[in-house]
Order: C-alpha cells, then sequence, then structure tokens
C-alpha cells in the first residue's frame, strides 16, 4: 500500500503545532462562512487568496482544506434555526432539519448534521487517498482532445443539465468565456481584448472575478433587498448539541446511504451537493413512506437530515479527488480551489503529484486533521456558532465589502482592478436579479483557458481535421454521456413546462 | 420554501406581488432585456476586438479562432433571451433564492419526490421598482468614492468611509457609533497588513503627517 505510506509523510507534515493553528484557523474560518446565509466556502477561499500569498503553499493549502470542509458543516446551522438556507448545499438538509428544530429538537438537528458531514467527509477522502492513483494513472493517457471534451463536458453539465434554464445557464457560459479571453494569448503571444492597456496584458484576475461575482455581487443583492424582505426568525437553543445513541443508531444508516449518494458526484460536473442531496432526501422520504414512519413530513425525521449532510460532504470530498488528479473542477468551490493552485504556479492533475507530492499529501492528510477538528469545535458549540446569526446584517455585509476591496487591492495594488471589481460586481447583482447561474462563469473562467489551448493543440495536430476531437473512445464515452445528460434535462424541461401551462392556462392568457 | 422560489413565474399565478406602480407599459415584466443587452454589447465588444486583433504568429488555429466561437456563442444566447423574455414577460417573485437559479427547481424536486408546488402569498409592497434602487446607489457611491480617493486619502480614512456608508444605506441608525466602529476596523486591518503580512496598504496624506 503506496498510498498508506506516502500518507503517513502527509501526516508527518501536517502534523506540526504551525500547520495545526492553520487547519484550526481555516476550520473556524469555514464554519463561520458557513453558518452565515448568502457566505460559502468559494467566497472564503476567494477572500483569503490574497492575504494569505505570503505564506508558504503547504501553509496556505491546508489553511483551504479547513476551510473546504468547514463551509459545509456550518451552512446547514442556519437552514435548521432559521428555514432560511444559506447555501443551496442545505436546502434539503433545511426540509427535516427545521422541522426537528420546531418541534424541540434544534440541539439533536445540530448534532446530526454535523456527525453526518463528518461521517461523509471521511469516508470520501479515504476513497480519494486509495483511488486517486488510479485517477493519475487515468488521466495520464489524456491527450488535448480528451481534455477538451473533458471541458465541454463540465461547461455544458453545469450551465445546460443541471441549471434552472438552459437559455441563462449559456449566457453565464458566454459571459465566463468574455472574460477568460482578455490578455495576452499563450501560444501566438498576440494581445487581445485589452484596449491597449498594460495592465490587462495579464488578464482579469480570476480574484477580481470572483470576489466580484460571490462577494460584492451578493452584497449589492442585499442592498437591493434588506429594506423589502421580511427578517427570518431564529429558533432559540440553549446548550450543546447532544445526541444520544438511541438516535446514532437510527442516524447511522442514513448517513451511509448519503455518502454513497455524494460520493459519486464529487467526480461528475454537475455543480455541486446540491444533486446529490436532493436524491438522498428523495430517498430517505421514500424509505420512511415504506416503513410508515410518522415523523418525516411531520415532526422531522432525523434520517431525513441525515442523508443529506453526509451526501454534501461526501461530494466536496470526492471532489477534491478529481481536481487534484484531474485537474477537474466539478463546483464552483472546487473550481477557486483550482484558482488557488494556479495562484501558486501550480497546476492540478497528474504532473501535481509527479512534481508537488509531498504538497499533495500532507493537503490530503489535512483533509482528515480538519474533520476531526470541525467535529470538535461544531458538536459541542453548535449553539455558539448560531450566535453568529445575531451579528447586525450591516456590520457583517459592510465588513464584507471593505475586505473585497482590501483583498482585490492586494493582489497587485491597482486602481483599475478595483474598477473591474465593481463593474463585476454590478455584473454579479444583475445576473442574481435575474437568476441567471453564476456557476457556470467561474468554471467557465477557470477551464476557458485549458479548452482554447487544448482545442488549438488538437486542430493544430489534425492539421484542421475536426474528427480528432471524437477519435478515442474517451472522448465518444464522454460526448455520449453529456447527449443523454442533455436530452434527459430537455425532456424534463419540456415536460415541466407542458404540466405548468396545462394547470393554469387561464391565467396565462390573462397575463400574456 | 427554497426551490419552489426559483420559479420565475410562480408569483404570477397569485398576482400578489406585482408592484402596484407598475401597471402595463412595454417594459413591465421584461427588464431583463437588460441582460441581453448586456450580452448583445459583449457580443459585438468581442466581435470588433476580434476583427482588429493585432495577429502575432501564423499557427493555425490562430488566437482569433476561440473568440470567435465565443462571439457565435453570445450572439445566439443573447437572441434567445431576447425572444424568451419578449414571449414570456414575467415579474420577479419575492421569495428566497439560495443560489439564483443554478440549479433547476423541477429536477431538484423530482429528485427529491417533493409536490409540485407550495404555495406562499409573497407580501404586498407598495414600491416602485423590484430592486431597492436608493440603497443599491448608496453602496455603489460608497465603492466608487473609495477607489476614487484611496490614493490620496489613504486606507484607513477611504475605508472607513466605505465601511460607515454601507451601514448607513444597509439600515443601521447610529452614525456616531458606526463612525467609531469603522474607523476602528479600517486602523486595525491596515496594522494587521503593514506589520503583521508585510502589505503595503495606501496611507495618503496622513503619512506625510504622521
Amino acid at each position: 500500500m503506496d498510498q498508506l505510506s506516502l500518507l503517513f509523510d502527509g501526516f508527518g507534515a501536517a502534523l506540526t503545532p504551525m500547520n495545526l493553528l492553520w487547519v484550526l484557523i481555516g476550520a473556524v474560518l469555514g464554519t463561520a462562512v458557513g453558518v452565515l446565509p448568502g457566505l460559502g466556502s468559494a467566497m472564503a477561499v476567494a477572500l483569503l487568496l490574497p492575504v494569505t500569498f505570503s505564506l508558504d503553499p503547504t501553509a496556505a493549502f491546508i489553511m483551504f482544506a479547513g476551510i473546504y470542509f468547514g463551509g459545509l458543516f456550518g451552512d446547514s446551522t442556519a437552514g435548521i434555526l432559521l428555514n432560511t438556507p444559506g447555501n443551496s448545499s442545505a436546502i434539503a438538509s433545511t426540509f427535516e432539519g427545521h422541522r426537528m428544530a420546531k418541534n424541540g429538537h434544534a440541539a439533536k438537528a445540530l448534532a446530526t448534521a454535523a456527525i453526518g458531514a463528518f461521517i461523509g467527509g471521511l469516508i470520501a477522502t479515504t476513497l480519494v487517498v486509495f483511488f486517486a492513483p488510479t485517477l493519475v494513472k487515468l488521466a495520464t493517457v489524456f491527450g488535448p482532445a480528451e481534455y477538451f471534451a473533458l471541458a465541454v463536458f463540465a461547461f455544458l453539465a453545469i450551465s445546460s443539465v443541471v441549471s434552472e434554464s438552459v437559455v441563462r445557464g449559456l449566457a453565464a457560459l458566454g459571459i465566463g468565456l468574455a472574460l477568460a479571453l482578455v490578455g495576452i494569448d499563450g501560444p501566438s503571444g498576440t494581445a487581445r481584448f485589452t484596449l491597449g492597456m498594460p495592465q490587462l496584458f495579464d488578464g482579469i484576475s480570476i480574484i477580481v472575478i470572483t470576489v466580484g461575482l460571490l462577494a460584492l455581487g451578493e452584497v449589492f443583492h442585499i442592498a437591493s433587498r434588506i429594506h423589502r424582505d421580511p427578517a427570518a426568525t431564529q429558533i432559540k437553543t440553549r446548550g450543546r448539541a447532544r445526541i444520544n445513541l438511541g438516535d446514532v443508531r437510527r442516524a447511522l444508516p442514513a448517513w451511509l446511504r448519503g455518502t454513497a449518494f455524494g460520493a459519486p458526484f464529487g467526480l461528475i460536473p454537475a455543480g455541486g451537493a446540491e444533486v446529490p442531496t436532493f436524491l438522498a432526501y428523495g430517498t430517505e422520504k421514500k424509505l420512511a413512506a415504506r416503513r410508515k414512519d410518522p415523523e418525516f413530513g411531520t415532526t422531522g425525521s432525523i434520517k431525513g437530515l441525515a442523508a443529506p449532510e453526509a451526501a454534501s460532504n461526501a461530494t466536496a470530498g470526492t471532489a477534491m479527488g478529481a481536481l487534484l488528479a484531474l485537474g477537474l473542477p466539478t463546483s464552483a468551490t472546487a473550481a477557486i480551489m483550482l484558482a488557488a493552485f494556479q495562484q501558486y504556479g501550480m497546476q492540478p492533475g497528474p504532473l501535481l503529484f509527479e512534481r508537488s507530492g509531498e504538497l499533495v499529501w500532507a493537503l490530503l492528510a489535512s483533509l482528515f486533521i480538519g474533520l476531526v477538528i470541525l467535529l470538535i469545535i461544531n458538536l459541542p458549540f453548535a449553539t455558539v456558532w448560531a450566535k453568529l446569526l445575531n451579528i447586525p446584517r450591516h456590520y457583517l455585509y459592510a465588513g464584507i465589502t471593505v475586505f473585497s476591496m482590501l483583498g482585490v487591492y492586494a493582489v497587485s495594488s491597482s486602481v483599475l482592478d478595483l474598477w473591474l471589481l465593481i463593474a463585476i460586481g454590478l455584473a454579479g447583482f444583475m445576473m442574481r436579479r435575474f437568476n441567471i447561474p453564476l456557476a457556470p462563469v467561474l468554471i467557465a473562467v477557470i477551464l476557458g483557458p485549458m479548452a482554447e489551448t487544448e482545442l488549438r493543440r488538437a486542430l493544430a495536430v489534425s492539421e484542421g481535421d475536426l474528427g480528432i476531437l471524437v477519435g478515442s473512445p474517451i472522448t465518444i464515452t464522454l460526448y455520449l454521456v453529456l447527449a443523454v445528460a442533455l436530452a434527459v434535462s430537455g425532456v424534463q424541461h419540456v415536460r415541466h413546462r407542458r404540466t405548468r401551462k396545462d394547470s393554469e392556462p387561464a391565467v396565462q392568457a390573462v397575463d400574456a | 420554501m427554497s426551490i419552489t422560489g426559483s420559479r420565475p413565474d410562480a408569483g404570477r399565478r397569485q398576482g400578489t406581488d406585482n408592484p402596484p406602480a407598475a401597471e402595463g407599459g412595454f417594459l413591465r415584466g421584461r427588464s431583463e432585456l437588460l441582460v441581453a443587452v448586456v450580452l448583445y454589447a459583449l457580443a459585438v465588444f468581442l466581435t470588433v476586438g476580434t476583427a482588429t486583433m493585432n495577429v502575432q504568429g501564423s499557427a493555425t488555429p490562430g488566437p482569433r479562432f476561440f473568440p470567435v466561437l465565443v462571439c457565435i456563442l453570445l450572439y445566439a444566447v443573447a437572441t434567445a433571451l431576447t425572444i424568451s423574455v419578449l414571449r414570456n414577460p414575467s415579474v420577479p417573485d419575492t421569495r428566497k433564492h439560495p443560489d439564483h437559479g443554478n440549479f433547476s427547481a423541477d429536477m431538484l424536486r423530482d429528485l427529491a419526490g417533493l409536490p409540485a408546488d407550495r404555495t406562499q402569498t409573497a407580501p404586498a409592497g407598495s414600491w416602485r421598482t423590484y430592486s431597492d434602487w436608493r440603497t443599491i446607489g448608496l453602496v455603489l457611491l460608497g465603492l466608487v468614492t473609495f477607489t476614487a480617493v484611496l490614493n490620496l486619502l489613504g486606507w484607513i480614512l477611504s475605508a472607513a468611509f466605505l465601511f460607515w456608508i454601507i451601514c448607513y444605506a444597509l439600515g443601521s441608525r447610529r452614525p456616531a457609533f458606526d463612525a467609531g466602529v469603522s474607523l476602528l476596523f479600517a486602523s486595525a486591518i491596515q496594522l494587521a497588513f503593514n506589520a503583521g503580512l508585510g502589505l503595503n496598504l495606501p496611507s495618503g496624506f496622513l503619512g506625510g503627517l504622521l
């Protein structure tokens, strides 16, 4: 078992007092942004990237490991106590979680969520340790055409298959690809869309784009609604999150089922944890109906909460594997992590294990350490974290705004970047206002340059023959799977539109 | 609840969240045309940039190849969006959108076996526009001012102003207390960054005095 000895070396590197401190800082920050509605690990990593430039890469990534999982530990807290899931990965946990809280089981719900997140993350990270070398071997047979197919798969899966509206998803994809085009074209040295400004020769910084879309865009969005939407009421909890042995025994199968749903989805670019969490919730619901479980849907079933929570962290765990071994970001958060690697001059993918093996295994080890620390700081103190929800929202968003400006200015001390940040923030607000998904923009910005380079490389080799793009079993399989997924989601969209039209013909006619 | 909230036409059926002041008019329910305009503008910018590009090297496919593909995508999507908005105008629903259209609510509902819809009446409002443009304007003013005066006034004063105006815009009614918090926050960051991380934030004219 080669991996085990490498992993033990990784633990050796990660278990220094200084690195433990970084994991702890990451875990605390991650949980905090997870608890606060509207913020997530993606934004936290983007905001912290510029600040961590002066750290050595291992320390920075160890901290990011804590943030990465931490965001998913905290995200269900707001959903359970306020019935307003702060992040979409927590929506499925909210259904039964909030019912439990309303019926006086808030502490039990918080504990179930924390343990579920721990189990899902633990199993998934273990899988990554054992299967990462296999993925790396798979990736070494990938040529330009295969990488291009992978990028196309990611683009269309995120913008069309899972998104609310195909047109809006593709619009987001187009915006992202356009942003990625700015700068000097690597292969030819041509300046593209820079308006002659030397500051733009390196392209628009990925930090400007992420911070603008995720942080400033959210601030604008909050500003547009804060005086209009009613505030949610919080269910008060006291004491520690606690759970007894009987509950653990009832929740354990659900935790494991949730993990089984979540783990495969980390490898598919389906945008993150939403699809597996809903699948897990749906399965628990069917099982509850078969068992005639009276709690489900009324007073709140512990299983209906346990499964989606485990699923979301399991997805995050294997997503890290796909990112490290293939260089493929399968969710917005993974895309930001990929950007973080690029900022440090590293390219995730098969070569990363060879060139920066020490860092990779230290990172994997710190994912385990991070999970343990997260369980320790979440299980006894879940109700303390809930106090974060009492921070006045104006201080919270004012702080985020100032931090966004600080982070972007710290990258290159450029005022032009700040103007760009404001413009992209307004674009992020526009997209939120009209329900245009943000994830395709991030994926396109990160994978766009790779897609372009590989496409041109493939066509240069084949001297313009498009056949090379579908010339290998791997590419054919990828495109076929994509075509089936697109067809299924197309049928879905049409079916739902039809049933909706049938049910409301009169209103439609009046309103049109 | 949340996932039903991402259905743009859900509010229309109940007819309760129509901004009362906005009766009739072509743009009613069609404000999303703004997005189409932005997409067309982006496409035209890319087209002009591609046409006037000073191409280096002679490799095929060259640096113009991919931008052309992106242009085609943008024109197609902008046109499709225009048609869709013209055919199905929709007023915004006022419910919570945790993920802003990233996921199809129909798909998630099918996966979870949730009932088709849960009706929820939206609170009736008396505002003219859906978005609160006064608050957005204040936030934008703060950001623009910050960027414009950063190098002149230095980090502490600019950042404190930005923090303060956003608190004010988002509804804080303790301006004097907020001013103190803002100055403390901005100074703490300056101190942490200059001393701790070695990043230099502009000190502005205060730097000359201190």
